[in-house]
């Protein structure tokens, strides 16, 4: 990525998006927008002193919505290029409230909230579309109550939880803890205000509150008027700390997820939603199950697929590592239900095949292997290119020139044409830059050659 | 006729393209939506089956 930011010959137009595409191999002219980060690019460092100031804050899309980020952000801490971006949606200063801080703190002099969007035109010989994938959304699965029960999330989110630069620093915290968690921190607040309210009052009448608060129940001190208002502050505060008591009770018994349950072809290889395997989700799980072990020795993980494609050089061997040093058991069945269980426990419900029989087993947490679904913004950019989509909606190439797309000059890598895991898009990205360069340097020679 | 390639996408895929021309001494316009390039995999923690850092 690094290299992509100071490579000579590399124009990096990030935070852009494609307006218009006219002409033909060897010569098309391309409108880009780049959108207004309301940061001057060539000033900002990418230090980062704004956000420690911003007081807005925003979930973390980066994290998949789990952490939290301010309205100036960078996408992620070691992102290409470095320069923040100010989010207009939640900015305080664009949404024409008082603000600036960020401007005040900024000692570059970097923010300009009067920036706005730029219009660039670029002259090409050919074009590499490499526009990825979108996780498919579970909620279109209404039995694994996606969304619904806390413990059951995406790999993807997994992940997050999984890296060391994550939300949780690393540890693999379940988001019903998580949630928990951030409730006691704001009643702790919320106690510290209001006992000092009340402190005041016990400074004042050199009485504890509790005593005080006894008496005054059997009926005494009733009509003093400043007694009545500390009664009600108390009471007031007691609604504040019971619960919040309670609350700490309970997260002392919090621990880590340690009982893993993988749930393969979530959307894929289902003819309600995608047909069609995603390729990588089962070795994405034995990776997460590996991880996971060794974040915790004691870590167990079930893996509930109808089979392990594990189809790859050393993919198989991967397989059977997880299954002999990673605490990782293979189960073949389809997952019918996940149940809501005691302490927010997730049940999974599954037939197993081998003893042909229907069990249920409860989880610390459960991992969706979510499919690879063609990206939104694929239709609209697929339309301005003038090229077709296949029947799924990933951009349509033939077996004998995978990286050809129906229009000559343009190609196309990665996961835009098709579901792969990351090798394979290295692979084809090297063959579409290889294409391309041959269409912008001599035309297009495969037309007269015989292929295949 | 231009010799400049457009990469749309700055993800992994398009990473891959962008460097591979650069270094065979094209020029790249590398156009990518978010604030960062990284796509997907700078969302990832490890890859497999080397459990190599993605980033």
């Amino acid at each position: 990525m690094l290299d992509v930011g100071r490579h000579p010959n590399i124009d990096l137009l990030a935070y852009s998006e494609i307006e218009k595409v006219e002409g033909e191999a060897g010569n098309f002219k391309i409108t880009v927008r780049r959108k207004a980060r309301y940061v001057e690019e060539d000033k900002c460092t990418g230090c980062g002193a704004c956000k420690e100031k911003c007081p807005t804050i925003v979930p973390d899309a980066f994290n998949e919505g789990l952490g939290e980020r301010k309205a100036i952000y960078s996408w992620f801490a070691q992102g290409i290029p470095s320069t923040h971006t100010i989010d207009s949606n939640y900015c305080r200063q664009l949404q024409g409230k008082k603000c600036g801080v960020c401007a005040k703190t900024c000692q570059a002099g970097a923010i300009n909230f009067e920036q706005k969007d730029r219009i660039v035109e670029l002259t090409v010989g050919a074009i590499i579309v490499a526009a990825g994938y979108d996780v498919f959304d579970p909620v279109k699965i209404p039995e694994y109550r996606y969304k619904k029960i806390p413990n059951v999330v995406t790999a993807i989110e997994f992940e997050r939880l999984l890296s060391a630069s994550g939300p949780t620093a690393g540890h693999l915290d379940r988001p019903s803890d998580r949630a928990i968690e951030a409730e006691i921190e704001a009643l702790e607040k919320k106690a510290a205000k209001s006992q000092k309210l009340v402190a005041k009052f016990e400074e004042q009448f050199n009485q504890s509150s509790a005593d005080f608060y006894a008496k005054f129940q059997k009926g005494e001190y009733k009509d003093d008027e400043e007694r009545n208002k500390w009664a009600e502050k108390y009471k007031e505060h007691l609604t504040i700390v019971e619960p919040l008591e309670v609350m700490k009770k309970k997260a002392e018994g919090f621990t880590a997820a340690k009982r893993l349950a993988f749930i393969q072809c979530v959307g894929s290889r289902d003819f309600r939603f995608y047909p069609f395997c995603s390729g990588y989700c089962c070795m994405h799980s034995i990776k997460e199950a590996i991880i996971a072990h060794e974040h915790g020795p004691d870590t167990t993980s079930t893996i509930f697929g109808m089979d392990i494609r594990a189809i790859g050089k050393g993919f198989e061997e991967y397989k059977i590592r997880g299954g002999n040093h990673s605490n990782i058991s293979y189960v073949r069945g389809r997952v019918a239900e996940i149940q809501d269980g005691p302490e927010n426990n997730p049940i999974v419900v599954y037939e197993d095949t081998k003893e042909r029989m229907v069990k249920s087993q409860e989880f610390d947490m459960v991992i969706l292997a979510t499919a690879c679904a063609p990206t939104k913004g694929i239709y609209e950019l697929a339309d301005k290119l003038g090229i077709e989509l296949d029947a799924y909606d990933f951009i349509k190439t033939s077996p004998l020139s995978p990286v050809d797309t129906s229009k000559p000059g343009i190609f196309v890598c990665g996961c835009a044409g098709a579901p792969m895991d990351v090798p394979e898009s290295v692979a084809q990205a090297s063959s579409a830059a290889e294409r391309a360069a041959e269409v912008a340097f001599e035309g297009d020679v495969r037309k007269e050659k015989a292929v295949a | 006729m231009s010799k400049d390639i457009l990469v749309i996408g700055g993800g992994i895929a398009g990473i891959q393209s962008s460097l591979d021309l650069a270094e065979m001494g094209v020029k790249v316009h590398l156009v990518e939506k978010l604030p960062s390039i990284g796509g997907k995999m700078a969302q990832l923690d490890k890859t497999f089956p080397t459990n190599d850092c993605a980033i």
